[in-house]
């Protein structure tokens, strides 16, 4: 059934410029630093030794707010096809199960942010091998930076997912997503439990891989309880 | 008899309200039901609980003899919807819509064409949705409902916001579905005429009560016809009928015989005609279904 569902929400999301969000956030990012190495080149090469490393942590310091924003956008747009004309009561009178569609929306949502990742990957490296930063391309941070953001950032997505699906009035969702940017935003002092801090990957004993696991483990429980709260309820 | 539709003191309320109390709806296989009542009757709220998109409060609903509750999946493959004002997909266009739910469906791809065919949407199969009337949104929706091939289908209000010709074409097929494709159908409506003209079957219900189900035939048996006689004297007329022995009645001037056969007619007229009244018109007073249907709602409430 999921494959079937899959096909139907890749159909269904043609035309909504959703596929060009998922292309432009990384190039987002990646465009930041070009204006930064643009400009002061120089001065960047000398702060640090380990050019790659300070490179991929400037890259960085714009990837969770662009997740974070890509997921609050991405999450509007996906529940806007089924809310606008109340299409839910037709895609579900089908055989298929609630909990099914609930999860082909989190899975169409996931492979979009993954696809950014991936995006966000190779752009990262491209524009790292133009400037010439020298030694080795440190794959391992590459990868980290690239796809860490997206596990540390699963709770937002469930969340964003269930309050989008299940309010009557959008601006709630709304309401709540550029709150979330915000807390991206000001991460650096904001208490180490809060979920929108987590893709910054900053924890106290600075290992990036704790943010990946609890978004992991969060994201479950707040997937599996908006799924629950879905299907419970009578569709609109 | 098997019944494609039987639910069992169905009930469901929003708040303190009660959209639908103690529903017994019973549907036979190859009837067209139609299933009428007032605005806020609660016809959508059932509807959406054979759908299994509202859970009822209480009561139990079987399609095709299965419980929807253990087997709402393999039912539902079963049956075709459409539930108040149609949904669509604006930004696709009415092929990539049906195509969107066939792919869920799972039937060939050929099915997309037979039923934009059968609703005549053919030539405006690549456009976006959004520019569509609303009659093509309808029509559209319908052409969704029958995708599955469905043993039954659901409309519910489907000629809301047809122009007359739209109405008209909808009945018709409405009305061939049963005979060509072996389909039940349930159809919704707060008009009568609506139902008159399609239904083989009917179930009247109000402020969530079933207060009537039996076949259209029974339903017009319902029209007690009387007979009014306009006559000179029309008083005097009608106390010597009742000085006679029979069963009249009087509303401005014209004197109106309740039920009567044919015989006693004749001998009602005899009757006048003897005493010397001169009698114009005999004439029998057909009721439309509409003035059944106004009376069995204040019945309802007066009881
Ligand atoms: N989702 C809902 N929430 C609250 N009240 C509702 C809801 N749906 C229907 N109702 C109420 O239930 C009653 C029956 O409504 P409905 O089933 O739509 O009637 P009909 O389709 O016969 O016009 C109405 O009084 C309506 O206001
Ligand atoms: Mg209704």
């Amino acid at each position: 059934m999921m494959g079937k569902l899959l096909a139907a929400e890749f159909m269904k999301i043609k035309r909504k410029g959703i596929w060009f969000l998922t292309v432009l956030g990384p190039i987002g990012v990646v465009a930041m630093q070009m204006v930064n190495y643009g400009v002061r080149k120089d001065y960047l090469f000398g702060q640090n030794d380990d050019r790659w490393g300070y490179y991929l942590d400037n890259i960085h310091s714009f990837t969770p707010l662009a997740i974070v924003l890509g997921i609050v956008i991405l999450t509007s747009f996906m529940s806007s096809i089924e809310n606008e004309t109340n299409a839910w009561k037709q895609l579900i009178a089908l055989p298929v199960s609630k909990m099914s569609v609930y999860l082909s929306k989190f899975t169409v949502l996931s492979i979009l942010l993954l696809t950014s990742s991936v995006l966000l990957m190779l752009f990262t490296m491209a524009f790292g091998l133009f400037l010439d930063l020298g030694g080795e391309i440190p794959y391992t941070g590459l990868l980290k930076y690239s796809f860490y953001p997206f596990f540390a950032a699963l709770p937002v997505l469930a969340l964003q997912l269930w309050i989008a699906t299940v309010s009557v009035n959008q601006g709630v969702p709304i309401t709540l997503g550029i709150l979330g940017v915000i807390l991206t935003y000001a991460g650096f002092t904001l208490p180490d439990w809060l979920i929108w801090k987590w893709p910054l990957l900053l924890n106290e004993w600075n290992e990036p891989l704790i943010n990946v696991l609890l978004g992991i483990g969060a994201g479950v429980l707040l997937y599996t309880a908006g799924m629950i709260d879905f299907a419970r309820r009578d569709v609109k | 008899m098997e019944y494609i539709v039987r639910t069992e003191n169905l009930s469901k309320h929003f708040g303190k309200e009660k959209a639908v109390s103690g529903l017994e709806m019973k549907i036979p296989k190859g009837e067209i039901y139609g299933f009428l009542g007032p605005n806020g009757a609660g016809k959508t709220t059932t509807i959406r609980m054979l759908l299994g998109l509202m859970k009822p409060d209480s009561g139990r609903i079987e399609i095709f003899q299965k419980d929807l509750k253990k087997e709402r999946l393999n039912i539902l493959g079963r049956v075709g919807s459409l539930v108040e004002s149609p949904s669509y997909y604006p930004h696709l266009t009415a092929k990539e819509n049906l195509e969107a739910m066939r792919k869920i469906l799972g039937v060939p791809k050929q099915r997309i064409a037979e039923v934009l065919e059968i609703v005549r949407l053919t030539d405006a199969c690549d456009k976006k949705v959004k520019g569509f009337s609303l009659g093509m949104k309808q029509r559209l929706g319908i052409a969704a409902s029958l995708l599955n091939n469905p043993e039954l289908l659901i409309l519910d209000e489907p000629t809301n916001g047809l122009d007359p010709s739209g109405i008209i074409e909808i009945r018709n097929l409405i009305k061939s579905l049963p005979s060509e494709c072996g389909m039940t159908v349930l159809i919704s409506s707060h008009l009568l005429s609506e139902i008159d003209q399609m239904a083989t079957t009917v179930g009247i219900v109000t402020k969530g009560k079933m207060i009537f189900q039996d076949s259209i035939e029974a339903m017009r048996m319902f029209s007690q016809q009387s007979v009014l006689l306009k006559v000179s004297e029309s008083d005097k007329a009608w106390r010597s009928l009742l000085g006679r022995g029979m069963k009249a009645g009087l509303d401005s001037g014209i004197i109106s015989l309740p039920q009567q056969s044919d015989e006693q007619v004749a001998e009602a007229v005899r009757g006048l005609v003897a005493d010397g009244f001169s009698v114009y018109r005999v004439e029998e007073e057909k009721r439309s279904l509409e003035d059944i249907f106004l009376q069995m709602t204040r019945e309802e409430q007066a009881g």
